[in-house]
């Protein structure tokens, strides 16, 4: 990675990170945008899969730390959504938007479906309708975020030989 | 995103093996060790993050918090609005009381029912009808002066034609008795049809400016002494041998709510002290300002209105006061009497349920019928 894309790279992660704490709360939405699900894919797709799942596994523990969920949940589900997200982008599809909006949806519903099983303390515990419900609402709201916000932070995100 | 050309190496499995069982391990980890961690990264690395969340949310709830404010603002903003009504309201109201408690019998309390431009724009609907007393031809008074007079009655309601009715005739006079003349509506243009003309005044008697004008009790229909208005200006008329004179009604349409129909006895035994009494100049001074702006100049409030308006006040605070002292004694007076009564001191009790029977009084202020001797 050039110096310049692993700056803007940087920058747009420590953005995606910041508004999860910041524009998320504000909004106040039950369904709101994970930002964190943004960062991790944004950054997960310019480094290497082995990278990616380091990236993924140090954000899910930021993100078991602040929350009340169980730990290691986020973690593990993040590992493998950085990696798959990094793998996936290399080996299949090209740049483009609609490719970021479906890594995007993919992404928070994988992380999603791995969260709920992790976290998941008892057998009893309702998991189709937050799978099949409520992931794919967050994961579509997640989508439109993701690739807005994609928008705003392309001149930073592109590499300085396409600009 | 740009596209990264790479393969799965050995190294990225054991990276994702590595990560992988780190976070199974997290999963696994006991509760205190999993809040240790959880806390030392809090307290640490994660500090500035946690302090950008709570400012957010605090903002949040400042923003909420603005809107209920905004919200409980404009609900007082319009309970404001209400207020001057509800004053003028209260006033009005007080000012029936005292009207009532003046003329002491022979009257029946109205409600105006519908107002002008329901059905016609000077004919009021009224609460009451034969059943209550009212007769055809009943004059309609408020605190203020005459209102007008009953058209037609049924048994439950009855209507009225106001004072700018085109039919409405009333004979009047000035307040010292010295002219006297008719007062009908004035057939002018909006403001000034809500003005009286006095008319038939001889030519060779004036009547000065601010003047006010009664009822003469001539005919039989309108008891002598009820207010009608002020003079205002004398109105240049083709008439050789008679003058014409524009009044102020005593009474605002804008403030028909509520009414008193006097009962034909009433009207017979008179009710000039009723409004002598309580310094009518300053009723119908105050009442006549907002009639018709701009048709000719306020008369001059009298030296003693004041005065006369501190004395209602007083003699309404004295009445409430007076009212609650019987009701205490009377409470008072009956706890005694059970007492006595249940320690079987019937003697007792007997002479204290004496001094509760009601002392011959005249009738209540509201009640309809005529005092009997």
């Amino acid at each position: 990675m050039k110096p310049r894309t692993a700056l803007g790279t940087a920058f747009a992660f420590v953005v995606l990170v910041l508004l999860q704490y910041t524009l998320r709360p504000l909004l106040g939405w039950p369904l709101g945008p994970d930002f964190l699900l943004m960062a991790v894919v944004v950054a997960s797709v310019r480094v290497r899969p082995g990278t990616a799942a380091v990236i993924g596994l140090l954000v899910g523990l930021v993100a078991d730390s602040i929350g009340t969920d169980p730990f290691g949940a986020s973690a593990l589900a993040f590992t493998v959504v950085g990696f798959a997200a990094s793998w996936v982008q290399g080996s299949v599809f090209a740049d483009d938007l609609t490719v970021d909006f479906l890594l995007f949806f993919a992404g928070e519903w994988v992380y999603s479906a791995i969260f709920l099983f992790a976290a998941r303390t008892s057998s009893a515990a309702p998991i189709l309708a937050p799978l099949l419900v409520w992931a794919p609402v967050r994961a579509l709201v997640t989508a439109l975020f993701g690739v807005a916000t994609l928008a705003i932070l392309r001149p930073v995100l592109r590499p300085a030989s396409a600009s | 995103m740009p596209p990264a050309s790479r393969t799965l190496g050995r190294r990225d499995f054991v990276l994702l093996g590595l990560c992988l069982a780190a976070g199974i391990a997290a999963l696994g980890l006991p509760d205190t060790t999993r809040d240790a961690i959880a806390g030392a990264l809090r307290r640490s690395v994660l500090a500035p993050l946690l302090s950008l969340q709570h400012q957010a949310e605090l903002t949040r709830e400042a923003m909420r918090d603005r809107s209920a404010a905004v919200l409980v603002a404009d609900s007082l903003r319009i309970r404001a609005l209400a207020v001057p009504a509800l004053e003028s309201e209260n006033a009005r109201l007080r000012r029936m009381l005292g009207l009532g408690q003046r003329l002491r019998w022979g009257f029946a309390p109205a409600e105006v029912l519908l107002g002008k431009g329901v059905t016609e724009e000077y004919t009021v609907t009224l609460s009451v009808g034969s059943a209550a007393g009212v007769r055809k031809l009943s004059p309609v008074v408020a605190a203020e002066g005459l209102v007008g007079i009953v058209k037609s009655v049924d048994p439950t309601i009855s209507t009225a034609i106001l004072w700018a009715h085109p039919d409405f005739r009333a004979s009047a006079m000035a307040s010292d008795g010295s002219v006297y003349g008719i007062v009908a509506a004035h057939p002018g243009a909006d403001p000034e049809r809500f003005l009286l003309e006095m008319r038939g005044v001889p030519m060779r008697s004036a009547i000065p400016k601010g003047t006010l004008i009664v009822t003469s009790g001539l005919g039989g229909t309108f008891p002598r002494g009820i207010p009608v208005g002020v003079v205002l200006t004398e109105l240049r008329t083709n008439e050789l041998w008679a003058r014409t004179y524009l009044l102020r009604p005593a009474v605002s349409p804008t403030d028909l709510s509520s009414v008193m129909v006097l009962m034909p006895d009433r009207g017979k035994e008179g009710v000039e002290p009723v409004w002598k009494d309580v310094g009518h100049d300053t009723a119908v001074r105050a009442s006549a300002a907002p009639a018709a702006p701009g048709a000719g100049a306020p008369a001059a409030p009298a030296p003693d209105s004041a005065a006369a308006a501190q004395h209602l006040a007083d003699s309404l605070a004295a009445d409430s006061v007076r009212r609650a002292r019987r009701r205490h004694r009377r409470d008072s007076l009956t706890a005694v009497a059970d007492s006595a009564l249940a320690r079987g001191d019937t003697a007792l009790a007997d002479s204290v349920r004496k001094l509760l029977l009601p002392r011959k009084r005249p009738p209540a202020a509201d009640s309809a019928r005529p005092v009997t001797p």
